[in-house]
Formats: C-alpha cells, sequence, structure tokens
C-alpha cells in the first residue's frame, strides 16, 4: 500500500496524468487529433502528436540544462539570448557578407563543420561565462545570466549587422526540417541529448554532486565536493544546449531572426522543469518530468493553434491549464489526494 | 586635453558656421528591427544625403527613454526639423509638447502616437493597414474569380499591434461582400517565421481543405511554406499564399513558384519626405492629414486587379525584383 500511496505523491506522476488529460480531452473534441499516418510525398511520419514532439525539442533540450541549474538552486534566463547567437553565428558562417552573395541558395560560404561548431563553441564559452560569475565571484543567478539575456541579443545583432540572413543550404536545413527514420530530425536530436544528459547525471555520480550542492553547498564543500566547479560545468553545459536549440531553431526557419528567435523560452524552460517536479528551492530533480513538462507545454500551444481558439484569449487559456496542472502538483493537494485514496483502500479492506 | 577639447569646440563651430545654409534634421528611429525598417532609415538618411541637409540621426535601440532624450536634444541642438518615429504609442505627450513649445516643425514617420490629435506637426507619414488588408482580400478574390467556396485561413500579426487588427480587419471586410470566401482559421503567428510555420502546421492538420493563406506579413508566409512543404503539399499551387510588406525574401519566394503575391508596405519615405519639407521652406503650410506612401501589389504573373475599381493591376514580381532595395 505503500508504493501506491508513494507513487500518487509523486509529482512526475502527477505530470503524466495532466499531460494524458490535456490530451483525452483533446481526443474528446476532436478524435482525428490522434491520427497518425506516414507522408506519401515525404516519407515522414505525420500526425499532431509527432508536431507536439518535434516542436517541444528546442525547450525540452535548454530545459534538460535547466533542470540542473535549478537542481543547484539558480535559474539561467539567458538561455533565449543564446539561441539567437547561435543562429546568428551560424547564418553569418553560411552566408558571410549578403552584399557579396545577395541570393539565399543551396551553398555555404564557410565549411559545414564551421557553421555548426562556432555557435556551438560560442555558446558554451558564454555558458561558461555565466558559470563563472556564479561559481567564482558568487553572483546571483539572476542577476549574472541577466547580463547575456540582455548582451547576447545585441552580440546577435551586430554578428549579422542587425539584418535577417536566409539560406538554403541543405545540410543546414535539414537540422530542423530533415527526417531520419521517419522522424523529423529535432525529435532524433532530442532523444540522443536527453539520452546523453541521462546517462551523465545518473549513471555518475554528478547528478548526486549537483542535488547536494543544490541543498548545501557549504555542507558539500566541508565533504570535499568542489561547489564551484560543479555550477560552472552546469551553467557550461546549458550554454552548449541553447546553441543545439539555437541551430534546430534556425535551421527550422532557414533563417536567424535575432529579435524574436529564442524569445521567452527561459521561462518555458523553467516552467518546463517545475512542472516535471523539480522544485525552485533546489535539491532533488527528474530529467523524466522536466521533457514532460516540456510536452504539457506543447500540447497546450498545439492545442490552440488546432482548436482555432482566438488569438486574444490564447494567454488566457494556456494560464488556466498552466495553473490548473500546478495547483495538482503543489503539496498540500497532492498529500490530500494520496491520503484520500489511501483511506478508501483501508475502508475498502476492511469491508472485504 | 583641454586644449584638444578647445580644438574640438572650434572645429565644431566652423562646421556649423559653414553650414549655416543648409537644413539640419533630427531622426529618432525607434532602431534596427527588421529589414523593412532598416530600409525606413536607409532612405530617409539618403534624402538628407541627397538634397544636402544636415541629418542628426538617433538610434533609440527600442528604447522610449533614449528617444525623449534624442528629442530634447534636438530641441536644445536647434534643429529646424524633427523627424520622429515613437517605439510605442503611448507617453509622448510631454516631450512633444516641449518640441511644440521650442518651434520645431515635427514630422511623424510610420507609428502615430496617441496624442497626435494633442500635438502640432507638420505632416505625418504611415501606412495604411486597413487597405493593405483590403488589397490582400481584394487580390484573392480576383484571382480566384469564382462562385464556388474558397477556404481561406489567416496569419495574424502580433496581436494589438496596429499592423495586425487593420489589415484582419480589412481582410475581413472585403470577404464580407464575397460570402463564398470562408475564413476557416484565424490565428496570430506574431509576425515571425518560426511561429507562422508552427501554427500553419496546426491548420494544416485541422482543416484538410485549405485553398489559400492569408498572411498579415512576409515573414509568416515565408514560415508557413515550409510547413506546406512538409505536409506533402505544394505552395504557391495547392495552396495560395498571400503575404504582406513586399520583402527581397518574398519576392525570391514568388520568383521561384513557392508564393503568389505580396502587398507593399512601402517603407521609403525619403522622397516624400523631401518634398513636404520644401513645401515648407517655401513658405506653404504643413498638412494634418496622415499621406500614405505609394504601394502595390506583386505576384507571380501580375495583372490582377486589388483597388475597388478594378484599375490598380498587380505587377509581375519578376520584372521588378532586380530593383528591390529591401
Amino acid at each position: 500500500m505503500k508504493s501506491k500511496e508513494s507513487f500518487l505523491k509523486n509529482k512526475l506522476t502527477w505530470a503524466i496524468i495532466a499531460e494524458l488529460l490535456i490530451l483525452l480531452v483533446a481526443g474528446i473534441l476532436r478524435p482525428e487529433f490522434f491520427s497518425l499516418e506516414i507522408n506519401p510525398t515525404t516519407g515522414m511520419l505525420y500526425g499532431s502528436l509527432v508536431d507536439i514532439i518535434n516542436r517541444s525539442a528546442e525547450i525540452t533540450i535548454i530545459a534538460m540544462g535547466m533542470t540542473l541549474v535549478i537542481a543547484l538552486g539558480g535559474t539561467d534566463i539567458s538561455v533565449g539570448a543564446l539561441v539567437a547567437v547561435a543562429g546568428a553565428f551560424a547564418l553569418k558562417f553560411l552566408r558571410w557578407d549578403v552584399t557579396l552573395y545577395p541570393t539565399p541558395g543551396d551553398y555555404t560560404i564557410y565549411p559545414f563543420i564551421i557553421v555548426i561548431a562556432v555557435p556551438l563553441i560560442i555558446c558554451t564559452l558564454m555558458g561558461l561565462f555565466n558559470g563563472l560569475l556564479i561559481g567564482k565571484l558568487k553572483l546571483q543567478p539572476i542577476i549574472a545570466t541577466l547580463i547575456l539575456m540582455v548582451a547576447g541579443r545585441g552580440i546577435a545583432q551586430i554578428a549579422t549587422n542587425g539584418k535577417q540572413f536566409t539560406t538554403g543550404y541543405t545540410p543546414y536545413r535539414f537540422i530542423g526540417q530533415g527526417s531520419f527514420l521517419g522522424l523529423p530530425f529535432p525529435i532524433i536530436i532530442t532523444i540522443v541529448v536527453c539520452a546523453a544528459m541521462m546517462i551523465f547525471v545518473r549513471k555518475t555520480a554528478f547528478g548526486t554532486f549537483v542535488e547536494s550542492v543544490g541543498v548545501n553547498p557549504s555542507a558539500s564543500r566541508v565533504t570535499g565536493l568542489k561547489s564551484s566547479r560543479i555550477i560552472i560545468i552546469v551553467y557550461t553545459l546549458t550554454g552548449l544546449l541553447s546553441g543545439i536549440a539555437g541551430l534546430i531553431y534556425s535551421s527550422r526557419i532557414a533563417s536567424c531572426d535575432s529579435n524574436n528567435a529564442g524569445v521567452n523560452y527561459e521561462m518555458d524552460a523553467i516552467l518546463a522543469v517545475v512542472l516535471g517536479g523539480t522544485s525552485m528551492t533546489g535539491g532533488k530533480f527528474s530529467m523524466t518530468g522536466t521533457i514532460i513538462g516540456s510536452l504539457i507545454i506543447r500540447t497546450i500551444t498545439t492545442l490552440v493553434y488546432y482548436f482555432g481558439i482566438t488569438s486574444e484569449s490564447i494567454m488566457a487559456f494556456k494560464a488556466a491549464i498552466i495553473l490548473v496542472v500546478i495547483v495538482i502538483q503543489s503539496e498540500p493537494v497532492r498529500k490530500k489526494l494520496a491520503t484520500m485514496q489511501a483511506r478508501k483502500q483501508k475502508v475498502g479492506e476492511l469491508r472485504g | 586635453m583641454k586644449k584638444f577639447l578647445a580644438l574640438v569646440l572650434a572645429a565644431m563651430m566652423l562646421l556649423s558656421a559653414t553650414s549655416a545654409m543648409a537644413l539640419t534634421i533630427g531622426f529618432s528611429q525607434v532602431g534596427q528591427e527588421s529589414d523593412w525598417r532598416t530600409a525606413n532609415t536607409d532612405s530617409l538618411l539618403a534624402m538628407a544625403e541627397k538634397e544636402g541637409w544636415d541629418m542628426v540621426y538617433d538610434d533609440a535601440q527600442q528604447k522610449q527613454e533614449n528617444q525623449v532624450k534624442a528629442l530634447r536634444n534636438f530641441i536644445t541642438q536647434g534643429v529646424d526639423y524633427i523627424l520622429f518615429t515613437g517605439v510605442v504609442t503611448t507617453g509622448w505627450e510631454e516631450v512633444l509638447k516641449e518640441v511644440n513649445e521650442a518651434e520645431v516643425p515635427l514630422i511623424l514617420i510610420d507609428r502615430m502616437p496617441d496624442c497626435m490629435e494633442q500635438i502640432d506637426y507638420v505632416g505625418a507619414f504611415g501606412g495604411d493597414f486597413v487597405e493593405e488588408g483590403r488589397r490582400m482580400a481584394r487580390w484573392t478574390v480576383n484571382y480566384f474569380n469564382t462562385t464556388e467556396d474558397v477556404n481561406v485561413v489567416i496569419l495574424e500579426g502580433t496581436t494589438g499591434a496596429a499592423a495586425a487588427t487593420d489589415r484582419t480587419a480589412g481582410i475581413n471586410e472585403v470577404f464580407a461582400n464575397h460570402p463564398n470566401f470562408k475564413v476557416i482559421a484565424s490565428q496570430t503567428g506574431n509576425f515571425t517565421r518560426a511561429e507562422g510555420q508552427a501554427v500553419m502546421e496546426s491548420f494544416l492538420k485541422a482543416h484538410a481543405d485549405i485553398d489559400v493563406l492569408l498572411a498579415e506579413n512576409d515573414d509568416m508566409a515565408l514560415g508557413a511554406i515550409d510547413a506546406i512543404k512538409a505536409a506533402g503539399k505544394v505552395p504557391g499551387k495547392d495552396i495560395i499564399i498571400v503575404g504582406c510588406d513586399s520583402v527581397k525574401a518574398a519576392f525570391d519566394a514568388i520568383v521561384a513558384g513557392e508564393m503568389n503575391a505580396t502587398i507593399e508596405c512601402n517603407p521609403l519615405y525619403g522622397d516624400a519626405v523631401a518634398e513636404l519639407i520644401k513645401k515648407l521652406e517655401a513658405g506653404e503650410e504643413g498638412t494634418r492629414t496622415l499621406l500614405h506612401p505609394v504601394e502595390g501589389v506583386f505576384c507571380m504573373d501580375g495583372g490582377i486587379a486589388y483597388d475597388e475599381a478594378g484599375e490598380l493591376l498587380s505587377v509581375k514580381a519578376a520584372d521588378v525584383i532586380a530593383d528591390r532595395k529591401y
């Protein structure tokens, strides 16, 4: 009985239930929401469920890093700007100078490896910068990452002279628009990234270190853990992951959009982590929960588009659903539901 | 250091003395946000250069406080004219009244402040968003030229932005007279490619029979093209795509046959502003009516009417693509 009670007390359980409930409502309203087929022209799996997983890729990937950041008791609000930075630098190396090469086409000025590697390295260094400010200089995470949140977009603008570059280079477009094994390629990237992150934190002691620093940094230091090193690694990793998300974002639209790329991604990523059951106070974290959280956010957005909810009421609609999910997940409500369940069981046993 | 400063000051005084004959124009621009805005800035800067006027250009980097500061600087510098585009529509009353009190002629560009009724200005140049919306719908009606049902989906701009609400109003106004054009879905794509793409992706799943897409800017249309391809349909043929703004990328798409039409929203105000300033210098009175720049419609083959009388015909995009500045 105890296992069932703890199962119901688990935040992850409720995140999954919430996601299933939202999908259930969609299925009742329009059963064809679940239709899945192989598209004859593109050979890709086609349907709204695929869209949800595909479009959640950026947030899921960033939120993997954000989960660790939040487990450390921090936040990283620069991730959205880093998405813009990655896209801008990728397009910079694809097009270099649009006055010299005015028409976008299936070409790249610099080798593809540079187009991919340089943005990722820049974002990783920016993550390292965040990590150093927080780990070494002990700045508050929200203040430290605010610097790049503001400066990042500026750097992205400078990289492309404030212009929106577009590209027709097929290998680059493949990242966001291609398919592998019938699945959109961003889904494949997400699976690989999530698997790598989960193995990294759970098969090594790193996850435990993060939780330990998140719960009590000074106690961890006394036991011989270098908390500053852990902090630096986590923020650097988040920078790299934001870079990957940025490449996916810009590849989807085959252009860089420094003003709009990754706007509010920091909020969505934090929300995904929280919906997934990781507490903002730090400590225990759940990567699986974060993936579910990210899916919940995208499911709501997809529903809004699919069911033709008017533009004016999108915000209110999303907020209402998220409020319900968060209330269900809150400590008192979960305890109450779990004890109610336990009591029912006991009454049943006594009667039986 | 002091000597150096004095030298610079002297040089500046000398410069201002020599250019005393030329007009000095202060231009407070919102910043660089899009190719459209860049073209707008470039057009006005080019105007000053062409006319031999001194342009004091201030890039506000999307911040109202920077613009307020710039406007006050223009007053102290004693410029002859002020060109002004506000980053937001509210909160300008105080500083624009100061401009009025300093008796510097004010010319409003593109975005009109809410307080424009209470202030003095000598000219106002802006786009006619309602008309652009009407043109989108009229072009569509004339292109299909049918009494059969046509299913329309709309990608709206940022909710609450004048360009979005007015274009939607214009579209609906025309379709009201053509009930066979049925708007089956309408949703905001926030004027961005990424959201235009994501919204179109869902439209295609929710509605199997979309005939035409009206996107309230070209970026959303360009994003939607990829979504249509991913759905295994042919953009420009299976689904007719109409955009707005006429940016270069839209021309490329039309010439490539992936988009059908784009309604122009012209950022090139330079010539019109120069004409007004010359008139004012010649002693003529300013005007309080909003002046619209000349705008056209560009499409794949050209020749489709977009005004009410059916006199103005769209231009073939491939013919003019080489001359496009933005």
